[in-house]
C-alpha cells in the first residue's frame, strides 16, 4: 500500500510543482530534502492541502507527534502512519 | 526619556553588537551638522549595521524618523515620505529620487541632544500603502528585558529591523545587552541556518509559519537555543510540542502585539491562547477586556489610533473562552494571516467574480498546518460553464492581478450561497 500512496503523493506534487513553476519537476529519491525541492512555505502549504483533498486525510492536523518530516522517505511514512486504516 | 545612545547595554566588551559595532561606538556616534532638532528624516537602508547606527545617532536629535523597509517600491517610499512629512531621505539604494548616501549622517562623536524624537514605523500589510503608526522608544522598548546575569544572548535577526517584530529584536539586542545577528533572509533557508549556527545564535524569534519551516531544515535541532520566540500570527499548540521537543533547552514564549498597541503580552506556559485570566489582570502592565468576543487592549503608554472612552484600542482579534484559556479564532474583519501576509477575501472575491463563467463567489479562509491559513474559493458556475477551464481561468486571473499568497489555493464548486435579508453573502468567519 505504501507504493500506491507514495505514487499518489508523488501525483499531487508534480500537480502543485507545475502551478507554480516553469521548470520541470525535481527527481524525488528518499532522502532528498523537501525544502531543497525548492518549494517555499506557501507551496508546502498548498502540497499538503492538496494531499488532504486528494487522499482525504492530513496527517500534519491528525499527529500528536512533536515531529516534522525532513526528507521524502519520512514524509512519506509520516503519510504512511495516518492513513485511514480498514 | 533616555535616548537610545544612552541606553546601549556595555554587554562583555569583547564582542560588538553588531557587525563591527560595539557599544562605544553607538554610545559616541554624532550626527552631521545640518540634522537640527526639527529635522524629519526618512531611513530606507539595506544594510542592518548602518540602519542601527542611524537610529543611534539620530534617536534624541531630530523631531521625527521614519523607517521604511528596504523591500518598499520606490513609489511606496516617495507616498510615504510626503504623508509623514519628511525632509530628507537617507538610502543606501540607487533607485530613490532625492535620497542621501548613508554617509552624509553621521558627524564628529558627541552626546548632545535630548529631543523626544518620533519613531514612525509601518505597518506590514502588503496590499496598497502602508499605515504609518507613531511610536517612541518608550513605547517601542516597553517589553525590552534588561538582561543582568548569565552568559549574553546572542539573536538571530530573521525580520525586517523597521517593522515592529524585528525593531523588537534589535532593542533587545541594543537596551538588554548581547549581539545581534541579521540573517540574508533572501538566502535558502538550510544556508540561513548554517549562518545562525556559525554565529552561536542562542536567542531567535520567527512567526509560527517560519518555525514550522525552520523545523524542517536538518541540523536545526542543533542550534544551541535558549530563547524561542513566537509572534505574528495565531500559535497552535502542535507546533509549541515541536518546538518543545526540537529545543529542550529553550525557554519558549509566544508574544502577543501589533504596531498599533505594542507588545500585548506574554505567553511561557506552552499552550495555545492565553489564561483568561489575563483579562482580569494580565502582567507587563497592559490591561485587556473582551467586548463582543472581540479582545481589546488598554497599553501602558498609550495606544496609537481609536480608542474608547477607557482608553482601550480593538485589537480586531476574535477570541473564544473555553475554560481558563482564551483562544484566538480569526480577524473580526475576516481578513487572512496566509503565513504572516494579510489577505482581504473582498480584494479576492472582486477579482474572481469578474472572471468568465463564475456566477457568485465567496473567500475565506482554510486552517493549513504550514501557513496558518490558505485562500480558499467557493464558486458558484453559471449555467453550462465547465468547471476546469473556469477553474483554470480564476487561478490565472488571480496570478496576474494579486499578491501570490491572495491566490485560491482551493477552489471549491458549490450549487448555490446563503444570501441574508439584504440580500448579501452570509460571510463564515474566516481562520
Amino acid at each position: 500500500m505504501t507504493q500506491e500512496l507514495e505514487a499518489d503523493i508523488r501525483c499531487v506534487f508534480a500537480e502543485v510543482w507545475t502551478q507554480d513553476h516553469a521548470t520541470e519537476v525535481p527527481a524525488l529519491e528518499p532522502d532528498t530534502v523537501l525544502l531543497d525541492t525548492g518549494l517555499d512555505s506557501l507551496g508546502f502549504a498548498i502540497f499538503v492541502s492538496s494531499l488532504d483533498e486528494a487522499l482525504g486525510f492530513d496527517p500534519f492536523t491528525l499527529s500528536e507527534d512533536a515531529f516534522y518530516p525532513q526528507t521524502f522517505a519520512e514524509f512519506v511514512a509520516f503519510y504512511e502512519r495516518y492513513r485511514p486504516k480498514g | 526619556m533616555t535616548p537610545l545612545r544612552r541606553q546601549i547595554a556595555a554587554g562583555d566588551g569583547a564582542h560588538p553588537i553588531l557587525g563591527d559595532l560595539d557599544a562605544e561606538a553607538l554610545r559616541s556616534g554624532g550626527l552631521a551638522d545640518g540634522f537640527g532638532s526639527d529635522a524629519r528624516v526618512a531611513l530606507c537602508l539595506r544594510d542592518p549595521v548602518q540602519l542601527v547606527r542611524a537610529i543611534a545617532a539620530l534617536d534624541g536629535r531630530v523631531e521625527a524618523m521614519l523607517l521604511l523597509s528596504h523591500a518598499l517600491a520606490p513609489d511606496t517610499v516617495a507616498v510615504l515620505i510626503e504623508r509623514a512629512g519628511m525632509d530628507r531621505l537617507i538610502s543606501d539604494r540607487d533607485d530613490l529620487g532625492g535620497a542621501e548616501p548613508v554617509g552624509a549622517l553621521f558627524g564628529a562623536d558627541r552626546d548632545e541632544g535630548d529631543v523626544p524624537t518620533r519613531w514612525l514605523m509601518t505597518t506590514s500589510g502588503t496590499t496598497g500603502i502602508p499605515k504609518i503608526v507613531p511610536h517612541t522608544l518608550a513605547s517601542l522598548s516597553r517589553s525590552v528585558l534588561r538582561l543582568t546575569a548569565g552568559a549574553a544572548p546572542v539573536w538571530g535577526l530573521l525580520y525586517d529591523p523597521t517593522r515592529f517584530a524585528g525593531m523588537q529584536v534589535t532593542l533587545q539586542a541594543l537596551i538588554g545587552g548581547g549581539t545581534l545577528v541579521p540573517v540574508d533572509t533572501g538566502a535558502p533557508l538550510a544556508a540561513q541556518v548554517a549562518e545562525l549556527a556559525c554565529a552561536g545564535v542562542t536567542h531567535l524569534s520567527a512567526t509560527p509559519t517560519l518555525w514550522r519551516r525552520l523545523l524542517m531544515v536538518p541540523g536545526v535541532r542543533d542550534l544551541p537555543l535558549r530563547q524561542v520566540t513566537l509572534g505574528g500570527e495565531i500559535v497552535d499548540s502542535a507546533t509549541l510540542r515541536t518546538l518543545r521537543a526540537a529545543f529542550p533547552a529553550a525557554r519558549i514564549t509566544h508574544i502577543y502585539a501589533s504596531t498599533e498597541a505594542g507588545v500585548g503580552f506574554s505567553v511561557t506556559d506552552e499552550q495555545a491562547g492565553f489564561p483568561a485570566s489575563y483579562l482580569e489582570a494580565a502582567p507587563g502592565g497592559v490591561r485587556m477586556k473582551c467586548v463582543d468576543d472581540i479582545l481589546w487592549l488598554r497599553p501602558p503608554v498609550g495606544a496609537e489610533g481609536p480608542v474608547d472612552a477607557e482608553g482601550y484600542i480593538s485589537s480586531g482579534d476574535r477570541i473564544r473562552i473555553e475554560g481558563d484559556r482564551a483562544l484566538f479564532l480569526g480577524r473580526e474583519n475576516g481578513m487572512m494571516n496566509i503565513g504572516g501576509v494579510k489577505v482581504y477575501p473582498e480584494a479576492v472575491e472582486a477579482v474572481v467574480q469578474d472572471v468568465p463563467g463564475v456566477a457568485l463567489v465567496q473567500v475565506s479562509g482554510k486552517k493549513s498546518p504550514v501557513t496558518g491559513a490558505l485562500v480558499m474559493a467557493r464558486v458558484q458556475l453559471e449555467d453550462g460553464a465547465d468547471p476546469q477551464a473556469v477553474k483554470r481561468a480564476i487561478i490565472d486571473t488571480c496570478r496576474a492581478r494579486l499578491e501570490r499568497e491572495a491566490v485560491p489555493a482551493i477552489v471549491r464548486f458549490v450549487d448555490g450561497f446563503t444570501t441574508n435579508a439584504a440580500g448579501k453573502l452570509v460571510r463564515t468567519k474566516g481562520v
